[in-house]
């Protein structure tokens, strides 16, 4: 119920409240995804190191999207895949993302508005520093155990390789751009200014085409 | 993505004399921070309104800042045009833990990246830890961090019996006596890890497991079953091979986010995702005959025929 008050702004409409748990298949392989996951320990662990290095210095201002929903969606992205734009608009629109955000009661008839913003989930991530990636791990691990479905007795090493996705624009490529852009547009406008326009590649007409 | 190193396809092109270049404008730029960070130091120091906490912050910011730009000057120069850059060496001078990633690849150039440490469970492929570390480390090294950080998952458990580690594989990389030594004093067996290219024995004799308990020295605290499991855990690439795909597919295989520790924080949440996955397919016994036998013999916790089979209704 306190998590449904920060949503105010989405559950205001009126219409019958939708049972998420009754709605997503126990089936459905996002449903037994979550289900696999100690939530309260999680997000615990994360309130925990982030009220310690991050403290709140006032209590004004709208309340904050919920640890739980941001956790979820953070884990949800690399399980679907889906990028921050993509997982937020899931997040909207698909009650299965929604049970496992940990939201039990969607109300229908409401004005979607956005209230994860994919600036927001960044925001998390960069908040996520190595001691609480480590402890989320070991939570799920220690959970895992507990309930007796894997042992650390024996195992397994082994690295591989991540290459670096995105290429980093630095001050020198925008640089280097920026010196090469204008000579490029010049040698383009002399070439195309001297050059007759070959009859081929000239984009026909509305009268051609007919 | 950005490549050194020999080039045997493609158009061949020289990064490094692009970054030289644009990096020597901004050298020139930067030439009097120097002198600027002396005088801005020792007026930070006359400053008499700032109290003690903020001066010592604002000192921790600037000499960070003046590291910084020491640093990639010093980068800037170290980059060589047409050399073939040596192992571990640093090349980007802007993301400096970023390095060279030698990996299979011997007919393209070294691209760059991030190599990723994990430990997992041989059956299930159920990590329990992983690990990000700065440039290209050697593969030893990743394991005794690995295996701290499974411990502090171990003791977090409250079961019944005491959870250990009694063994762990590794391919030859991990092959080092060093690392043999200081598993063997902690307790573990190492016989998952070759010492040769040759094929490991999965069953041994009870003579071998004598002489396996009695050269690591731990006649008196493993038992023989216990070698015998190690053994058969042993390193296995295709195993190491579906764990490290499933994490592929979740996104582990490019890094997206920025710096070293976006990688960190992507990576963790793959492994996140993937241990959910391998959670799943626990329950549901969706394992391999080779993973439920393995687990039947560790007696891990077994399939309820009557849960599955109850009416969801």
């Amino acid at each position: 119920m306190r998590r449904l008050r920060h949503l105010q702004h989405w559950l205001n409409g009126s219409g019958p409240r939708l049972q998420g748990a009754d709605v997503v298949p126990k089936t459905h392989s996002i449903r037994r995804w979550a289900d696999t996951f100690p939530w309260a320990k999680l997000v615990e662990a994360v309130e925990q190191s982030v009220a310690s290095r991050f403290p709140k210095r006032s209590n004004s201002g709208r309340r904050p999207v919920p640890t739980r929903v941001l956790l979820a969606l953070e884990l949800l992205k690399h399980e679907v895949g889906a990028s921050d734009e993509a997982i937020c608009e899931r997040w909207r629109t698909d009650v299965a993302v929604m049970y496992a955000c940990g939201l039990e009661e969607v109300q229908l008839a409401s004005p979607q508005d956005h209230f994860v913003l994919p600036e927001t989930l960044a925001q998390f991530r960069s908040r996520l520093d190595e001691a609480l990636r480590d402890e989320l791990v070991a939570l799920q691990a220690a959970a895992a155990m507990a309930e007796g479905l894997v042992s650390p007795a024996h195992l397994l090493v082994d690295t591989f390789p991540s290459e670096q996705g995105s290429q980093r624009v630095t001050d020198a490529t925008t640089l280097y751009k920026a010196q090469k852009k204008p000579w490029r547009s010049l040698q383009t406008s002399r070439t195309s200014a001297a050059a007759k326009p070959r009859p081929s590649r000239v984009k026909p007409t509305p009268s051609t085409r007919s | 993505m950005r490549c050194f190193g020999r080039q045997c396809r493609g158009q061949g092109h020289v990064f490094v004399k692009l970054v030289r270049h644009t990096e020597q404008k901004l050298l020139e730029l930067g030439e009097p921070i120097t002198t600027l960070g002396q005088q801005a130091q020792q007026l930070l120091d006359r400053a008499t309104p700032l109290s003690e906490a903020q001066r010592e912050r604002f000192a921790d910011t600037f000499n960070a800042a003046m590291r910084s730009h020491a640093h990639i000057r010093k980068q800037s120069q170290w980059l060589t045009q047409g050399k073939k850059l040596s192992h571990c060496k640093i090349v980007n001078a802007y993301d400096p833990p970023i390095a060279p990633i030698m990996k299979g690849k011997s007919n393209c150039p070294t691209q760059f990246g991030r190599k990723t440490g994990i430990l997992s469970e041989p059956t299930t492929g159920f990590i329990f830890a992983n690990r990000v570390p700065e440039g290209n480390p050697s593969d030893p090294s990743y394991v005794l961090p690995l295996l701290a950080k499974v411990q502090a998952a171990i003791e977090r458990v409250r079961a019944p019996r005491k959870l250990r580690g009694h063994s762990v594989a590794g391919d030859l990389g991990v092959n080092d006596a060093a690392l043999r030594q200081a598993l063997h004093d902690r307790g573990i067996l190492t016989v998952g890890i070759p010492k040769t290219v040759e094929p490991m024995n999965q069953a041994p004799s009870p003579e071998e497991i004598r002489n396996i308990l009695n050269e690591a020295g731990l006649n008196r605290q493993r038992t023989p079953h216990q070698v015998h499991l190690a053994c058969a855990s042993g390193y296995s690439r295709p195993v190491v091979e579906s764990h490290i795909a499933s994490l592929l597919s979740r996104g582990a295989g490019q890094v997206r986010y920025k710096g070293l520790e976006g990688a960190a924080v992507q990576l963790g949440m793959a492994v996140m995702a993937h241990n959910g996955a391998a959670l799943v397919r626990i329950r549901q016994q969706r394992l391999s005959k080779r993973a439920q036998k393995f687990r039947r013999w560790l007696g891990l916790r077994r399939h309820n025929v009557n849960q599955i089979n109850a009416p969801e209704n």
